[in-house]
């Protein structure tokens, strides 16, 4: 008997119509501007605020998020150590996870957050808040240029737009569903 | 139960019916919102179509490529021919981790393969952990639409059934606290999920890797929590190259919800280290519908629900109607390939206005293929026999200028001589249930034109 793999192969096969193109996806141009980031990102439910250089200093986290007991990030020395094999246990307390982006896109005020970035792939979750780094010359004006960029997604990768957010009682949006309860984009 | 006989029942209560429609008109308002503020938005909408067609036309390549692809990545990679197959898989897989415990976000593919009630017959505890999910699955209800399977329910509903298995102040409808409540309950099974189930919205054959799109972020959270994830996908979710999902990912959220993008767009190329990433690639009725030349385009569907949200008969006869997993305008199209018997209705449940295939983020031609349905069922003799008996009559009626000449004649009369109680009997009327017919004029217009000639 004929595996189930052989079976749907033969079945597409037999029954796929002729070929057609693959096309090409052109490179729409659009505004790629910190402004337009902004506003959409302000739309979502996000914010931008705007710090010094790459790694946020103490006093700008302070100003920004002066309830945040347990923090984590790559980019300074934060409460709380996280990598690949941090037990949930300590995962779940988190407040604030402070992780460099990598490509903002101005049409939907999403940022590129690839896994080396994130210290364990459930941080950008599992944290009440988050903080996304990003140089402002790597904002891009749509998803076109944003993949552009990306050769490969890496082994995990996620584009984040916005806090986690639902609206499934109804239609009413709220903010803070599962994910992040806020997001704040940290433009240098 | 035909579609009609259901949609009676949800229209009953008039000022849901008009509720149900007008919330959804919204949202097709803020699609159009969304879609006006992108000028490529038709040309992003043929290439996706385009894309789309040219994965069909390929799909056995793809499949290879994209299962060699995912094994170099360390994925497992299943094949399911049916629905009985996977939902085999899934089981095995969380029996040989000993799992008790199974978080799960949104997949409409094991909704079609009702996986759920054959994991809780087998002693698995499964949580559905989208909010909108977990209030149906609490309700044991079906989903009623593709991106919002709760929109049937008002807050007062949502927060009896709350009050009732979570503990919440009865009479509390405010939907901030209630989802704050689900947020603390869902979390205490985020963190003490074994396996994590997903659906899948598109796999990239030349990374191997499948996308997720959410905006709670609970797919993320129960993935990255649980040691074993298990990815569960039709074949038709496949795309070409990674760089095609900056088409798709401008189309989804922005057809879907009126969003310019979900929250979260994950790309799950590889298991993180010391644990398990399984993906089951499911047929269940699939390469039938690719045979199938008039039908086969339903295969492009993206899932993001903008025929349902426009559709006059769904905005008002409410997704439980279609008794479908799928419910909707692409749910009518998509049901009669699995079960033309059961779901012989649903072709029937529109008026073929045609704005579900405007709005069709990839261009399917569903009102075209509603109507072509029509035809098959006709022929399979699935229609009722009153509606194949009076097609039959209207039809000779229709095609002899003397038969439709004396039927009209015929018609005026009876009219204008029968009591309104007998040619509005619904028994013998059934268009008559809700109209009015039209007062019968004295004569035709071909008897006017003829009494013209005659005076000139």
């Amino acid at each position: 008997m004929s595996t189930a793999r052989e079976r749907i192969l033969a079945a597409a096969k037999a029954n796929k119509p002729a070929e057609t193109k693959l096309p090409d996806v052109p490179v729409f141009g659009g505004d790629a501007s910190v402004e337009r980031f902004a506003a959409v990102l302000a739309g979502i439910g996000g914010q931008v605020s705007w710090i010094n250089g790459p790694r946020p200093s103490a006093a700008e986290l302070q100003q920004l998020f002066p309830d945040a007991r347990l923090v984590a990030s790559p980019l300074f020395p934060a409460s709380v150590p996280v990598d690949q094999q941090t037990p949930i246990s300590v995962l779940e307390g988190i407040d604030l996870a402070v992780l460099p982006g990598e490509i903002g896109v101005a049409e939907n005020g999403a940022v590129w957050l690839p896994e080396p970035a994130m210290l364990h792939r459930a941080l950008p979750t599992v944290t009440q808040h988050l903080a996304l780094v990003l140089d402002h010359r790597r904002i891009v004006a749509t998803m076109h240029q944003a993949y552009a960029q990306i050769p490969d997604a890496g082994g995990y990768g996620l584009f984040v737009a916005g806090p986690s957010k639902t609206a499934d009682i109804e239609q009413s949006l709220v903010i803070g569903a599962h994910g992040a309860r806020s997001l704040v984009v940290l433009l240098h | 139960m035909s579609h009609s006989i259901r949609a009676e029942k949800f229209v009953a209560d008039v000022d849901r019916t008009t509720w149900h429609d007008e919330t959804l008109w919204f949202v097709r308002q803020k699609r159009d919102k969304a879609v006006y503020g992108v000028p490529e938005f038709q040309e992003l909408r043929e290439l996706a179509s385009q894309i789309k067609e040219h994965t069909l036309s390929r799909l056995d390549d793809y499949l290879v490529q994209f299962e060699a692809a995912a094994k170099a990545n360390g994925v497992h990679v299943h094949w399911a021919a049916d629905a009985r197959e996977h939902n085999d898989i899934v089981l095995g897989i969380i029996r040989r981790h000993g799992a008790t415990r199974v978080v799960k976000s949104k997949s409409m593919l094991t909704e079609e393969c009702h996986l759920n009630p054959e994991l809780i017959r087998a002693g698995i505890e499964v949580i559905d952990t989208d909010l909108g999910e977990r209030i149906i699955q609490l309700r044991d209800e079906a989903p009623s639409h593709l991106v919002l399977p709760a929109i049937h329910l008002k807050k007062e509903d949502v927060s009896d059934t709350f009050h009732l298995h979570l503990g919440t102040e009865k009479g509390n409808h405010d939907p901030q606290q209630l989802t704050e409540a689900a947020r603390q309950h869902l979390r205490a099974k985020f963190l003490a999920g074994q396996v994590a189930i997903t659906g899948v919205n598109f796999a990239i054959a030349e990374t191997g890797g499948v996308v997720i799109c959410t905006n709670e972020g609970n797919a993320d959270l129960g993935v990255n929590l649980a040691p074993v994830h298990i990815a569960c996908m039709g074949i038709e979710k496949l795309l070409p190259r990674l760089t095609d999902l900056g088409v798709f990912t401008r189309l989804l959220a922005r057809s879907a919800t009126g969003q310019p993008v979900t929250t979260y767009t994950s790309h799950y190329t590889k298991p993180a280290e010391g644990r398990e990433l399984h993906i089951v690639l499911v047929d269940n009725g699939r390469t039938q519908q690719l045979g199938r030349p008039d039908f086969r385009a339903s295969l492009k569907c993206i899932r993001c629900g903008a025929c349902m949200n426009t559709c006059p008969v769904y905005r008002r006869s409410g997704g439980h109607s279609y008794d479908f997993t799928v419910p909707g305008p692409i749910g009518a199209i998509l049901s009669p390939n699995i079960d033309m018997k059961k779901h012989s209705s649903l072709p029937f449940a529109s008026t073929l206005c045609g704005s579900c295939t405007d709005v069709c983020p990839v261009k399917i031609d569903i009102h075209v293929q509603l109507y072509k349905w029509r035809q098959v069922l006709a022929e399979a003799n699935e229609i009722p026999a009153s509606k194949k008996w009076s097609m039959k009559f209207m039809g000779r009626m229709l095609t002899s200028p003397k038969a439709f000449g004396v039927s009209g004649r015929l018609g005026r009369q009876a009219l204008r001589l029968l009591p309104h109680g007998l040619t509005h009997a619904t028994s013998l009327n059934t268009w008559a249930i809700a109209r009015e017919l039209p007062e019968p004029p004295k004569q035709s217009f071909r008897e006017w034109y003829q009494q013209q000639e005659g005076k000139s």
